[in-house]
């Protein structure tokens, strides 16, 4: 679906590769979670996807990235954004409209949904990010994690097969950014909805996603399975993100000899591996 | 003035006006505070406004539009008061300045003015929401979409801009920098260094909701692509009847 070939991307008055030789296969329904450190280039390669980049910020771009066999650099990213929905790190800067019912119009007045398919467009998107009760409220009172909601009811409402979204939990509290995780688990799952996260929580990614690349200074370090990825705990060691601590435990254990099924991700599988290490 | 031009939710007669009524009436009330001479009858439009703020839900947000302008309007006043020669004189002061009945006169009547011809605007502009103005503007005055977008995004930013200020202002009093000093030089000496973090922001706020309105479509939108129609209602009719009332009172006062 998403296929990226020799991405490489300086951008003007810098002197350095913001993203370089960077190859990329994305599959139709994949939940993927973009981890690195600040600069690694992870919202670069986001705009490269969305087609901002090349089209509205300018500098030396090499390669390619194609969508749906369409490559961005031949289209306007207005076109691109019936493929492919974006939601940006600062939020505030995202809403176009003071209410609630507004930000999501907006969009679907753009591309001139027709007026009988609108209040089911509206309606639907608000549900299934559970924000119904929203509806007339005045953005500028939500809080931090309600209005990551709307920003992303105002993108499903356009139906886009991608989903991209640049750090959505910088700004919120452990449970919002559980609560947003939650939901886009479900609207991958749900919807069969295509979604790539960019996110410095590596616990919450692991927890959720399922592939895992990891970047550092432009380059794409390692990808693949959460399992996978996770397995090489120098390597994001050396990326500058701390491996979560239950898959490092694992990949210990598993050094020291310990036969175990695989790495653990989450919290309970390390309780389960403990159970199982303490009474078998 | 926190708060101000930012969109108060409401469902009172005047939340429901038709945008371009609203902007119409607003430029009428404006329009009879500068042809009326009589302090009492822009006093009068000054309460009006007033009332309408309390109407529509704002009355705190309309006192705090007040009193912001009057201190505003304090400079005007000073500067009118010294520099108007002509009447009996009241007061002799140093370097001789004087200050005149008509001097005075003169000063009343340009602050209460530039009070009732900005408040109406203001407080409609607190009552409408950006999306409504600019779709109204495209679809019955046949203002380019593009256009009718930037000044409602503009307007929309200033609250947004003034939150940005508070914060650095607030950056730099936790720094030990005096932004509380009455000395109103020394606080303009202050606030202009601030014009540039200010302005670095601002242009990726806006840098970003462009590229935010572009990856939804807005370069695809036409003028028929609105989904809400705006008609005209007897309500408006009245409004604007009593506003045009206004300016003939105006005339005649």
């Amino acid at each position: 679906m998403i296929t990226i070939e020799g991405l490489t991307f300086q951008y003007k008055n810098s002197n350095r590769n913001a993203v370089e030789d960077v190859h990329l296969s994305i599959r139709g329904g994949d939940f993927l979670g973009i981890i690195g450190e600040s600069g690694a280039g992870k919202t670069t390669l986001i705009r490269a996807i969305n087609g901002i980049i090349p089209h509205h910020l300018p500098g030396d771009y090499y390669g390619s990235v194609q969508i749906d066999g369409e490559d961005t650099f031949d289209v306007t990213p207005s076109a691109i954004s019936l493929k492919v929905g974006t939601v940006f790190q600062d939020i505030d800067s995202q809403m176009i409209a003071s209410v609630v019912e507004d930000e999501i119009l907006f969009g679907l007045e753009n591309y001139s949904i027709p007026r009988d398919e609108i209040e089911a467009r509206l309606s639907g998107a608000l549900d299934a990010v559970g924000i119904s009760q929203l509806r007339y409220r005045n953005i500028s009172h939500l809080s931090g994690g309600q209005k990551q909601k709307v920003a992303i009811a105002a993108i499903i409402a356009l139906r886009p097969k991608i989903l991209l979204l640049d750090e959505p939990t910088s700004e919120l509290d452990p449970q919002s950014s559980l609560a947003i995780f939650r939901l886009l688990k479900e609207l991958n799952e749900k919807h069969g909805l295509t979604i790539i996260v960019v996110e410095q929580k590596i616990m919450l990614l692991s927890e959720f996603v399922k592939e895992l690349a990891v970047m550092k200074g432009g380059r794409l370090l390692l990808h693949g399975s959460v399992r996978n990825v996770l397995k090489n705990t120098e390597q994001i060691g050396k990326s500058g993100i701390n491996c979560p601590r239950v898959a490092t435990l694992s990949n210990r254990l598993t050094e020291l000899g310990v036969k175990l099924d695989g790495v653990c991700v989450t919290l309970d599988e390390a309780c389960s591996m403990a159970r199982r290490l303490m009474y078998d | 003035m926190k708060g101000f031009l930012d969109y108060a939710l409401g469902d009172t007669f005047f939340h429901h006006l038709n945008p371009l009524i609203k902007l119409l009436i607003s430029l009428l009330i404006s329009i009879a505070a500068f042809i009326s001479g009589s302090h009492l009858f822009i006093a009068a439009l000054i309460a009006l406004n007033l009332v309408m703020a309390a109407r529509a839900g704002i009355f705190q947000r309309g006192v705090m539009l007040l009193a912001g302008l009057l201190k505003f309007s304090a400079f005007i006043f000073i500067l009118q008061l010294l520099l108007v020669r002509r009447g009996n004189p009241l007061l002799h002061l140093p370097l001789n300045l004087v200050i005149t009945d008509a001097g005075l006169s003169s000063a009343f009547l340009i602050v209460l003015r530039l009070i009732a011809g900005t408040m109406p605007l203001a407080i409609m502009l607190s009552i409408t929401q950006m999306s409504d103005l600019s779709n109204v503007l495209v679809l019955k005055c046949k203002v380019p979409y593009k256009y009718a977008f930037a000044l409602t995004t503009a307007i929309r930013f200033i609250p947004i801009f003034a939150g940005e200020m508070a914060g650095i202002i607030e950056a730099q009093t936790s720094r030990g920098v005096e932004m509380d000093t009455k000395n109103l030089f020394k606080k303009v000496g202050l606030i202009l260094p601030l014009c540039v973090p200010l302005l670095i922001t601002s242009v990726k706020k806006i840098e970003d909701s462009a590229i935010s309105a572009e990856i939804r479509g807005f370069h695809l939108r036409t003028g028929q692509s609105c989904y809400k129609r705006y008609m005209v209602t007897a309500g408006d009719m009245a409004v604007l009847a009593f506003s045009a009332m206004l300016i003939a009172l105006a005339c005649i006062f």
